[in-house]
């Protein structure tokens, strides 16, 4: 029997969470205007709590709530104690949310130790063709979706209109009275809460580490890089094409090469398509 | 900030050290710290003075150690002539990551230089190079090691050519930074379009940050090797990278000495503390974080924008008690 159709179909299940940490990255750099480099902390922070809660009895998808809400705190401490004050200057910004990022990575470090931690996903059914269909891949999968649904319905509705037109126009929206700061740093914490989910709902795929965050991270750069803010469904579509080739060269080579392939795809994009992909803050410094 | 007989003292202080105290362990540690701090300054030659904040500058330093213990090692070099070979690898790596560089901007160039070193990173932790004779495997996570002239060199001679290197490396980069080519690469860290409108060559230059400042990288690296004797995965690893930019944050991007003080400072503390690595990382982390949080332009930017502000509002008052005394 072939191993392709279980690769892919993980990869399916893997590329959809993917899609919604991707798209809380494009919402950053779209209302924003900045690039996250601490998004792939939040989604092993998601995995972490996942961890912690699955070994005290509570197993599941469940763990995605908790997992959210304790990265959108954080994320709103981050983006209106950091991100807003620094964000136009090329220099903090980057390299300051790096900073973050290794500050989790050491702190998880320490807190649960440097060895790759595994959380039980429950016996998979049996699919047509000897596949295996894997619970929490299906939960994670349907889970995304249904939350990208949403925030594509969000996006396109009245509650969603102080989102793309601080986007817009920051100025236009200050001055018909929205909160332009306010916006920002809900939209920052809103996201990181997005790639916790993602985390916690993929938490069983595979060994959670300290660094488990990095190729997500990367994923999503490469997704934001050629989709953008706008169409949450070209998102979703990339981000499974990437979570198949990222299983297929994890499959086929070894896991740590899948890593090594969307790094070599966000040099290859961005040595391609040097001017303006997207619009991203600090003109200043 | 640097200026007067400060540095002077400072060197004299260094230079002393090793007949005040015998302590082998507090001498490795500034041996190390000494090499790290000419690796900081590397990276402002790339990310201070012309501009180009990148967060891969341990490709360089890594492609030196690496090329020194594959060179020795493998190939059966001499130590000096591997060490010698190290540097021009490292110049054409970082000119190779300049070329792709150069045409982007902003945060980009630090996505790039990221993802290629991550990606270094990742190929030298995975793959396993085969000895000649033997047939052992080296690499991986354990790294290989450098075959060295000596069996083991004395902390004096070690501390005092670490020193020695550190202060060569880093008045040639200040040289540099001065001359006529620092001075463009300042204009183009400065504004790309005012540079470019005033008809400099942006991308030529660009590269040439990146050379110039990968070679340094790489003569760091070279001492790295010959100081420690193996070349591991760590060295061309993110923490690496990302310590270099903390020191030049701290110390002042563009200054050259800034950076140098800073990383053989927070060197120093940390590990003379015997703080375990991760904590170590932290404290970067967290000095980092607070230090961009109150000087978003680094601390030297934000020292000059004050200074800056001073002044003007000194001339202000001047001016106008001028006027006072030409008035009736």
């Amino acid at each position: 029997m072939s191993p392709l159709p279980q690769i892919l179909l993980d990869g399916l299940f893997a590329g959809g969470a993917y899609a919604l940490m991707a798209a809380g990255m494009a919402l950053i750099l779209g209302v924003v205007k900045v690039i996250n480099l601490s998004h792939g902390a939040f989604f092993s922070l998601g995995a972490y709590v996942a961890y912690a809660m699955a070994a005290r009895g509570v197993a599941g998808p469940a763990a995605a709530v908790p997992a959210a809400a304790i990265a959108f705190a954080f994320g709103v401490f981050l983006g209106k104690s950091f991100v807003n004050p620094a964000r136009s200057h090329p220099f903090a910004l980057p390299v300051g949310t790096l900073a973050c990022a290794l500050l989790f990575e050491q702190a998880a470090q320490l807190a649960w130790g440097p060895h790759p931690l595994a959380v039980d996903g429950g016996v998979p059914w049996a699919g047509p063709l000897g596949v295996a269909v894997r619970r929490w891949g299906a939960v994670a999968f349907l889970a995304s979706a249904a939350l990208l649904g949403g925030l594509k319905l969000l996006l396109s509705s009245r509650p969603g209109l102080p989102l793309k037109l601080v986007a817009e126009d920051e100025e236009i929206a200050a001055s018909v009275g929205m909160d332009v700061e306010a916006v920002r740093y809900l939209t920052f914490g809103g996201a990181c809460a997005m790639a916790a989910a993602a985390g916690a709902l993929l938490a069983p795929a595979g060994a959670i580490t300290p660094t488990m965050g990095r190729l997500p991270l990367v994923l999503s750069l490469i997704v934001v890089i050629v989709a953008g803010m706008e169409s949450v469904g070209a998102v979703f579509l990339l981000s499974i094409a990437l979570g198949i080739l990222g299983n297929v060269c994890a499959f086929y080579l070894s896991p740590q090469w899948s890593y090594v392939a969307l790094l070599c795809v966000v040099a290859l994009l961005l040595a391609a398509r040097p001017a303006g992909i997207v619009t991203v803050a600090g003109r200043r410094d | 900030m640097f200026r007067g007989g400060w540095l002077a003292a400072g060197i004299g202080l260094l230079l002393l050290f090793p007949l005040l105290s015998p302590d082998a362990y507090l001498l490795d540690v500034l041996t190390t710290g000494f090499l790290l701090a000419s690796f900081a300054a590397s990276w402002d030659v790339v990310g201070g003075v012309a501009g180009q904040v990148t967060l891969g500058h341990a490709l360089p330093f890594g492609a030196a150690t690496y090329a020194c213990a594959l060179l020795s090692r493998l190939a059966g070099w001499p130590f000096p002539l591997a060490a010698a070979a190290a540097v021009p690898v490292a110049a054409a790596a970082g000119a190779g990551v300049g070329l792709l560089a150069a045409p982007l901007s902003g945060p980009f160039v630090a996505l790039l230089t990221l993802a290629l070193a991550e990606a270094a990173h990742e190929v030298a932790a995975g793959h396993a190079f085969l000895s000649g004779p033997g047939g052992y495997a080296w690499g991986g996570e354990g790294g290989i090691p450098v075959a060295l002239p000596w069996v083991d060199a004395p902390p004096f001679a070690s501390y005092y050519a670490a020193l020695g290197f550190l202060c060569l490396t880093t008045w040639a980069m200040l040289r540099f930074s001065r001359s006529g080519t620092g001075l463009i690469l300042r204009a183009i860290a400065g504004s790309p379009l005012t540079a470019q409108a005033s008809g400099v060559p942006i991308v030529r230059y660009k590269l040439l940050a990146f050379s110039v400042g990968s070679a340094f990288a790489g003569a760091a690296g070279a001492g790295f090797a010959a100081h420690v004797g193996r070349a591991t995965a760590g060295d061309l690893s993110l923490e690496l990278s990302f310590q270099a930019a903390t020191a030049a944050a701290v110390g002042g991007r563009g200054t050259v000495v800034g950076p140098v003080v800073a990383a053989l400072a927070f060197h120093a503390l940390l590990q003379g503390l015997s703080l375990p690595p991760a904590v170590r990382v932290m404290a970067y982390a967290s000095i980092l974080m607070v230090t961009l949080r109150f000087f978003p332009g680094g601390v030297a930017g934000t020292v000059r924008e004050i200074a800056a502000r001073l002044r003007v509002r000194e001339g202000s008052r001047r001016s106008r008690g001028r006027r006072d005394r030409v008035g009736p």
